[in-house]
């Protein structure tokens, strides 16, 4: 029983987003909820609109209407059709309960790998160098990089960069990771290596909303699947159901073309 | 005039240039920065000056500048100048470089990519921290090539404080090649600026290595 | 740092070479003298200019400078520049006692900011120990030691002189300082010195008189009183030239000389005479 309430508590929200580049409606009407302990994956072509979804949810990008709430703390909410973000004090305990892994992995070049775990939790958490360095090496254990403690970024693969910055993001102890595309920057033979540390952190209850390419591997380790086209949500629901079995004619030509 | 009074007639100008140097250094590499700072200003009549102010520093003769600086109290406001000589070659010198520093510091900091900024922001930095922590350091290894060539502009335009006659080792060299007809004073001058150029590349240089611990 | 000292080693090398150089083209050149030509440019004379209206200081130096020219000190620092001696015009005979100022009757919290350029010898220079001197700077510190007064140097870049003393950074331009065609931007003090513009030339030149100039290529310092006439008086001299050359300072412009590269220096003769003087 407590399990299955632990489930149903929504750790993150947004409802009725809406946001456009100019002429451009990237995003229309578009809500999304996460349970604690669910991992989601958002797929869809090119320019649906996932990534700057996730944008949008990590305060990266701002929305023009909608509400967004990371569980009992509300960051963004809509008065007269208008977004209405709230103070920065509040923004700032928002970010502290997510994490983000980019495209790009942006680890910072001037830092060794440690360092690059290791500093956010002593300078924005303020935790003490000593409980920062035990878990940062937790962390790249984890990773299987302990060895790489001291290495710089510029001397590791795109894989291992990769896995520097998913024990970065995970350091600040978020409730849930966003992760955009983390495996799209890499050579084929590098996305296991990070596909298999995702799979990990499922299989410890990890919150996690993924915007991939990686068909199968949605499929293995959500729980949901969103499909995204044009700026909508088309269909979600079960890996199966949506994989196996989509409703939408949208849908099934999206996977099919991904098949071939 | 022996070829040793000679040289210690010119000591004191060499003890003067490096005032100039290091002192312009020391004013104008912080001054660049708050110059890169109003110039990147979200308000456009900040940022509008600023350009401006860069635009005439970098336009115009710095001997014309130092010419301004040290006459304009008094053609403007009846100050009387005397004893304001120094004062007026390091003003000249100092807002001059911060100029040129702070094309190179925002030349540096729009190289860094967009993804750095993310990366803090999402980790909960403060502007203030990602700034100084994260972005400054890698700004700084990108711009030391552009700042050394800076640098060793400066310890040449040293000489132009001549123009106020302020007797650095330029002036003297001139003064006593006049007194003496000869040349020497002006080979003296060379090996100086010469020897000192080559201490700031060595410097810069280390500086430079001592950067190159990550790509 | 052994890079460092190979560099300075061979530095130190090409200075002496440089040195040894031009002391043996002079040496081996002993054939060709420098002189002047015996027409003249014209004569003008020098005088200690100060900020218009500063009429009570210009009549205390010039008071004091005929207390000085009447004790005999004048003629002592004459003497010390024997390329000059000749054109100082003041005599002690020509000055009566009422004309001259009292020793010690300035203002002892006075401190007199004498405005010079420290290029121009014998007049204002910088002396064999490195020290400033010149007759102007002797006189000057003589003055104020006779009425009481502190003195402060301050040299300055010629180009810029008229900012400087209207500034207030000196009192006054004294430094072989031409009075004629000026006589009304200054209030002046007395009249100290004079001096004649001539045209300076290689014994081997074959340039005899003013005529034997046309076609050749003359150089002279920029803001000199030769400079200034060539513009002004004598442009019609200036015009047969075949080219003047204007340099930043008389050095450059005698080394041209000897190396031939221009074939005469339109010059002060006491100016003129120092640099041959002065020509190891």
């Amino acid at each position: 029983m407590g399990k299955e309430s632990n489930l149903s508590e929504t750790v993150f929200q947004m409802d009725n987003i809406r946001k456009s580049f100019g002429e451009n409606n990237v995003l229309k009407d578009i809500s999304v909820s996460v349970n604690k302990g669910e991992v989601v994956s958002i797929i869809g072509p090119s320019g649906s609109g996932k990534s700057t979804l996730l944008r949008c949810a990590t305060f990266l990008e701002t929305i023009d209407a909608g509400e967004i709430r990371y569980r009992d703390i509300t960051a963004v909410t809509t008065t007269d059709g208008k977004a209405v973000y709230r103070s920065s004090a509040d923004l700032q305990k928002a970010q502290r309960r997510f994490g983000l892994v980019f495209q790009q992995f942006n680890l910072f070049p001037h830092f060794s790998v440690l360092k690059n775990v290791m500093d956010a939790p002593v300078s924005v958490k303020k935790q003490s160098k000593e409980a920062a360095q035990a878990k940062a090496m937790e962390l790249l254990r984890k990773m299987g990089l302990e060895d790489k403690a001291d290495a710089y970024p510029g001397q590791l693969s795109g894989g291992q960069q990769q896995r520097v910055a998913i024990a970065r993001a995970l350091a600040m102890e978020p409730e849930i990771l966003f992760f955009d595309e983390p495996t799209s920057a890499l050579d084929p033979e590098l996305t296991g290596e990070v596909l298999k540390v995702i799979r990990l952190l499922a299989e410890e209850k990890m919150t996690m909303v993924i915007v991939t390419h990686e068909m199968p591997f949605a499929r293995m380790v959500s729980n949901r699947v969103v499909f995204m086209d044009g700026g909508v949500i088309v269909e979600e629901g079960d890996p199966e159901d949506v994989f196996g079995n989509p409703q939408q004619e949208r849908t099934k030509q999206f996977l099919r073309n991904y098949q071939q | 005039m022996s070829f040793s009074t000679m040289l210690s007639t010119m000591i004191p100008g060499m003890f003067r240039t490096c005032a100039i140097f290091f002192l312009t250094l020391l004013f104008a590499l912080p001054l660049g920065l708050v110059v890169m700072l109003l110039r990147k200003s979200r308000f456009p009549v900040i940022s509008g000056i600023t350009k401006v102010f860069i635009a005439i520093m970098r336009g115009t003769p710095l001997m014309l500048q130092l010419l301004v600086w040290y006459f304009s109290p008094y053609y403007l406001f009846r100050l009387s100048i005397s004893g304001y000589r120094f004062t007026a070659i390091l003003l000249g010198f100092s807002l001059n470089y911060a100029a040129y520093f702070a094309e190179i510091y925002r030349a540096g900091i729009e190289a860094i990519p967009v993804g750095q900024y993310e990366a803090a922001q999402v980790l909960g930095y403060s502007k203030f921290q990602t700034f100084f922590k994260i972005i400054l350091p890698q700004v700084i290894k990108t711009i030391l090539p552009a700042i050394t060539n800076e640098v060793i502009t400066l310890v040449k335009d040293t000489s132009l404080a001549f123009s106020l006659a302020y007797s650095e080792v330029f002036s003297i060299a001139k003064q006593i090649s006049s007194s003496q007809t000869s040349f020497t004073p002006f080979l003296i001058a060379g090996v100086f600026y010469f020897v000192a150029n080559y201490l700031v590349a060595y410097a810069m240089e280390r500086l430079e290595q001592a950067f190159k611990y990550y790509d | 740092m052994k890079k460092l000292l190979s560099t300075l080693v061979s530095l130190a090398c090409a200075v002496t070479l440089a040195a040894c150089g031009s002391g043996s083209s002079s040496g081996s050149s002993d054939a060709v003298t420098y002189g002047f030509l015996d027409e003249t440019l014209g004569t003008e004379s020098y005088a200690i200019g100060f900020r218009i209206g500063d009429d009570e200081l210009a009549e205390t130096v010039t008071a004091a400078v005929k207390a000085l020219v009447k004790n005999g000190t004048y003629q002592e620092i004459a003497e010390k520049y024997p390329d000059i001696k000749d054109y100082l015009s003041l005599k002690a005979e020509d000055i009566s006692d009422d004309e001259i100022a009292e020793q010690g009757s300035g203002d002892p919290n006075f401190t007199f900011k004498h405005g010079f350029d420290l290029d121009y010898p014998p007049y204002s220079y910088l002396q064999d120990d490195g020290s400033v001197g010149g007759f102007d700077v002797e006189l000057a510190q003589a003055v104020c030691e006779y009425l009481g007064w502190g003195y402060e140097a301050v040299p300055f870049n010629w180009d810029f002189k008229d900012a400087e003393l209207n500034a207030g950074s000196c009192d006054c331009i004294w430094s072989g300082f031409t009075k004629e065609g000026r006589e009304d931007m200054y209030t002046w003090g007395i009249t100290y010195s004079s001096n004649t513009q001539m045209i300076m030339v290689s014994s081997n030149s074959g340039i005899k008189t003013l005529d034997d100039l046309a076609g050749k290529t003359v150089g002279v310092q920029i803001s000199t009183s030769a400079a200034e006439m060539l513009e002004g008086d004598r442009a019609d001299l200036a015009a047969t030239f075949g080219d003047l050359k204007i340099y930043e300072t008389y050095t450059v412009a005698y080394n041209d000389l000897k190396a031939g590269a221009i074939d005469a220096v339109a010059i002060d003769v006491t100016a003129g005479s120092y640099l041959i003087a002065n020509d190891q």
